[in-house]
């Protein structure tokens, strides 16, 4: 009777502890995860916001094509072609934002580009 | 003559030392049993990451008890040490009667160091750890009232552990340890049992692990019979996209949350939670990978064989072990009715917009109870995909058990 007492309070105390915990994690969840997406919507809002106003710039902005004399006549001496190919894949990359290639420039690097590859590779932290 | 008799000494040492002379009825029949867990595991694939090491070690156990055999201490004296080639001089000793004893130790069988990782509770939370990694809490996070239906779940142990008790024949412990089969959660059963009724190892893992192999046969009926044709035709409207920090915290959050309440199940749903923020930080991939593949799969390796290799004939064949696999049964099937019955009641309030099939997911077996909510939810309605919406019940459903578990180990004395 004693053990059949236990077990009854037993029971009703589980059903209570589980719920509640459970409970309380819903209202947790629910709670957090609305002011992360206010969060995120007011970021996305302002970030909208810049976005449109660069918009405007770029639209007000005076559209010029440049003679290929223009385009060489770099530092660097990139070929025109080379600039071509970049400034084809910035635009593919951005598609519709409004975006604009102000310099292209060389890497100077001491390393060549399978060293570097070597460097991070030793150096990824665990 | 004389070589003739000792070749027949030879021999007859030879059977008294083998498993012909030293096995009993009951280990011929577990080793039965084995092999119909074996079958079952490779023939039809119930579950046989688990199944096959379990069967595998019960086999094992059963043909020579020794593998499990404790460690011995003997006490020799120096003449005994000398005749065994042994140098006393590297032995503790014991002075009995005016005698100097020579205390030489006899290692213990293969399985009872790996069984100490069960018995320590170490295998349970690891095992966790690599469920966590693989688990996706988003639909949880995307609909966070599947919690109610992951809680609602755990009545089925509350109320087997009720009538285990009422039938007097196990302790309160026992019949906590036999409940908690209902969870329908390996790891968190052996927890549980380990702590609560150590004796009862066998049997309730071996219960637990066959009822989540039967998953697909033992559910479908008692969701079918609970729900009409209408309940189970709904379909789900679409679950929304989560965010990756709420990914992110979510993990710490239920951490916190849970160790506070209830400091008990911290094993359990910490190793849980630690694998999920592996999974979701993004920036531990390698640990990630490791806790969900190897390391997983070594302690899967140690836990099945050494929880097989409690299930010896004299443990296993009784009475007592037939009520546990009876209950464990009964907790099963209630927890799944009790599931589908919390879904309805969700369908009600919510003016039919959750499919109660989802309830049954409740029960953790991650994710086959989820692929069965989907799968009968289907049958009614083809175009219906009910899977996601059963992920969040279904790994609510893992967090609930290991609170139940926190509950019964917190309010039960072992004894």
């Amino acid at each position: 009777m004693n053990d059949m007492m236990q077990a009854f309070i037993l029971l009703l105390a589980g059903f209570l502890v589980v719920f509640t915990v459970l409970i309380l994690l819903i209202v947790t969840v629910t709670l957090y995860s609305k002011i992360i997406r206010s969060m995120q919507d007011a970021g996305n809002k302002k970030k909208k916001a810049v976005s449109e106003k660069t918009d405007e710039d770029v639209k007000h902005q005076e559209v010029r094509s440049l003679s290929r004399e223009e385009i060489e006549d770099n530092d660097d001496n990139i070929p025109g072609e080379v600039i071509a190919v970049i400034a084809a894949a910035v635009d593919a990359y951005y598609g519709e934002k409004p975006h604009r290639i102000k310099a292209v420039k060389r890497e100077r690097s001491a390393r060549s580009a399978w060293a570097r590859a070597g460097a991070m590779q030793n150096t990824r932290p665990f | 003559m004389d070589i003739l008799t000792q070749l027949w000494q030879i021999i007859c040492h030879l059977l008294e030392e083998s498993g012909f002379s030293k096995l009993s009825w009951e280990n011929y029949v577990m080793v039965g049993i084995s092999f119909v867990l074996m079958y079952l595991a490779i023939k039809k694939q119930f579950e046989p990451l688990l199944l096959l090491p379990i069967a595998f070690g019960m086999c094992l156990v059963n043909l020579f008890p020794g593998i499990m055999g404790l460690p011995t201490t003997e006490m020799l004296t120096e003449a005994e040490m000398l005749a065994k080639h042994l140098d006393p001089s590297t032995y503790t000793t014991t002075v009995y009667n005016g005698v100097t004893y020579y205390n030489h130790t006899e290692y213990g069988g293969l399985f009872y160091y790996l069984y100490q990782g069960v018995k320590l509770g170490i295998y349970p939370p690891l095992i966790f750890l690599g469920i966590g990694c693989m688990t996706d809490f988003g639909p949880l996070i995307a609909n966070p009232k599947s919690f109610i239906l992951g809680a609602a779940a755990q009545i089925g142990i509350f109320l087997t552990f009720i009538i285990a008790t009422a039938l007097g024949i196990f302790t309160p412990s026992e019949a906590a340890s036999i409940a908690i089969i209902g969870g329908a959660d390996g790891p968190t059963a052996i927890f549980v049992t380990t702590k609560l009724a150590p004796q009862l190892l066998g049997p309730i893992a071996v219960a637990a692990y066959s009822y989540m192999a039967l998953v697909p046969i033992i559910q479908p009926p008692i969701m079918r019979a609970l729900t009409t044709k209408k309940e189970r035709s709904i379909v789900m409207g679409q679950l929304r996209p989560v965010s990756k920090l709420e990914r992110i915290l979510f993990p710490i959050i239920v951490v916190v949350l849970v160790a506070i309440l209830l400091p008990d199940a911290a094993p359990l749903v910490g190793m849980l939670m630690l694998g999920n923020l592996f999974k979701e930080s993004g920036v531990v991939d390698r640990i990630n990978k490791t806790a969900q593949n190897e390391l997983m799969n070594i302690i899967t390796i140690f836990l099945g064989v050494t929880v097989g290799a409690t299930a010896t004939g004299k443990v296993f064949l009784t009475l007592q072990t037939a009520g546990i696999i009876a209950l464990g049964l009964f907790a099963f099937c209630l927890a799944t009715a009790c599931g589908v019955l919390f879904g309805k009641l969700m369908c009600f309030f919510t003016h039919g917009k959750v499919n109660p099939l989802i309830g049954s997911a409740g029960v953790s077996a991650v994710p086959m109870a989820a692929r069965i909510s989907q799968k009968v939810g289907q049958e009614e309605n083809p175009g219906n995909f009910l899977l996601m919406h059963a992920m969040g019940p279904n790994v609510a459903g893992v967090i609930g058990s290991a609170v139940a578990a926190g509950v019964l180990l917190s309010v039960i004395k072992p004894g």
